[in-house]
């Protein structure tokens, strides 16, 4: 994954829950040094009997905001379309130079 | 040169477990070919091993390694050991997701944590510092998996004895319940077979969803409150119950690796005696004052009033009863200075009492 163009991301869910599973594993595709380049990384978690869906909130560099339902997305799905937004802001910044 | 004698180390025993038998009849041909070439004067290890009959039988179950569900020499099984074991002696154990700490992050950790724990004041009339027992570590999260349902769903009392072959050739009686066994892995598979919504009510069941993805765990071995504070308040700092050391007490705390790798970690559930418990519940326990004792203490003191509240309402139907006569009493002593309101008093009293 892609994750030099992400600058905020912000999760929440019950790690009671099913429907956590992406969410935890978008939190561990991130790379160590994350936090030193500068993304901010947000967990919340919700109470054990909370029915709240899990959320993912993410911000690029170009200002582009991602709301993703981690319920019906599977982790594949998540990285696609992250990466999808991340490989068009890697062809400009290789045009820029 | 004789021929070489296919000894039987421990890794062989393993292999003849696991592959397909050569018959003993075949070892015993094995025995009698190399005897006859016993006869050389060289005498070699091999051949002296002829020499004393010490040959076993390909299909010989060594007793310090009995038969196994799965290969047993390899690490997943020994870790899948050491989890169950782990799992059964530790009363107390936190769950943390922990995202690519490095081995630097992971050292810093562990030295803060270990600097606080050392630090919790000791309980008890004759205290026992088990703070060097108490270990954050990575686990296979899927082995884990495998270990909770064997923990939960096996039991090993439940396990009828089968006939197994001793090295005389006879049969005997033999239990095999340990964790590998056959009759575990039947056990789990029973018990994981039926339906969901069975299984979700199992403690195992409320602890699944939690083992997801990289796992580690915190263990105590014992449940001590005023311990699981001071750990949290190091690895999932929550003011106002569990405050972060300030900085003037604990500058290393906020150094850029430690904190950089106690980011990484998310307190995400607990296993206390058994009974899952999440962030909340972990709180609740942390925060019990005095220890057990002082539980203990309180719940004593509970029963206590209990019964002296319901004493005392039992007694106060008579109590008050005691109280009016005795005041009509001393009213009467009185009253005897001077006789005319005495039978005014009787009278009264002889009202009360119908």
């Amino acid at each position: 994954m892609i994750t030099h163009f992400i600058t905020n991301v912000s999760t929440r869910f019950n790690p009671f829950s099913a429907g956590a599973k992406s969410a935890r594993l978008f939190l561990t595709s991130l790379p160590p040094s994350a936090r030193a380049n500068g993304m901010s990384i947000v967990t919340e978690l919700l109470p054990r009997t909370s029915t709240a869906a899990s959320t993912l909130h993410i911000k690029f560099k170009d200002g582009k905001q991602l709301n993703l339902d981690c319920e019906n997305l599977g982790i594949k799905s998540i990285v696609e379309e992250v990466d999808r937004h991340s490989r068009a802001l890697q062809k400009q910044a290789d045009i820029d130079g | 040169m004789p021929p070489r004698i296919r000894c039987l180390t421990a890794r062989g025993l393993g292999s003849a477990v696991n592959t397909l038998r050569i018959p003993s009849r075949s070892a015993a041909l094995l025995v009698s070919s190399t005897s006859t070439a016993s006869s050389t004067p060289r005498h070699y290890a091999t051949a002296v091993a002829a020499k004393s009959g010490l040959t076993l039988p390909v299909d010989y179950v060594p007793p310090t390694k009995p038969p196994t569900a799965r290969p047993s020499d390899v690490r997943k099984s020994q870790l899948l050991r050491t989890y169950t074991s782990l799992l059964r002696s530790t009363p107390l154990m936190l769950i943390f997701q922990h995202n690519n700490l490095t081995a630097i992050e992971w050292a810093a950790v562990r030295r803060e944590l270990r600097v606080a724990l050392a630090n919790v004041p000791l309980r008890g009339t004759e205290p026992i510092d088990f703070s060097s027992n108490i270990s954050l570590q990575v686990i296979r999260t899927r082995i884990f998996d495998v270990a909770l349902k064997v923990v939960e769903f096996f039991d090993p009392l439940k396990v009828r004895p089968t006939m197994a072959r001793t090295i005389t050739g006879s049969r005997a009686p033999v239990t095999y319940n340990h964790d590998l066994s056959k009759s575990a892995y039947e056990a789990v598979k029973e018990a994981t077979k039926g339906d969901s919504a069975q299984l979700a009510s199992t403690p195992y069941g409320q602890l699944a969803p939690l083992l997801v993805g990289p796992i580690a765990i915190l263990t105590f071995p014992t449940v001590s409150p005023a311990h699981l504070a001071a750990a949290m308040s190091i690895l999932a700092p929550s003011p106002p119950a569990f405050p972060a050391p300030s900085r003037k007490k604990n500058p290393n705390y906020y150094e850029p690796v430690a904190q950089s790798g106690l980011q990484k970690l998310l307190l995400i559930g607990g296993r206390i005696e058994g009974k899952v418990f999440d962030l909340d519940g972990v709180k609740w326990v942390g925060g019990i004052e005095h220890g057990l004792e002082g539980l203990h203490a309180q719940l004593v003191g509970m029963l206590q009033s209990a019964g002296l509240g319901l004493t005392t309402t039992l007694e106060g139907a008579s109590k008050s009863l005691w109280l009016t006569m005795e005041s009509r009493r001393s009213v009467m002593e009185e009253a005897e200075k001077g006789p005319e309101p005495a039978p005014e008093a009787a009278a009264e009293v002889e009202k009360k009492e119908s």
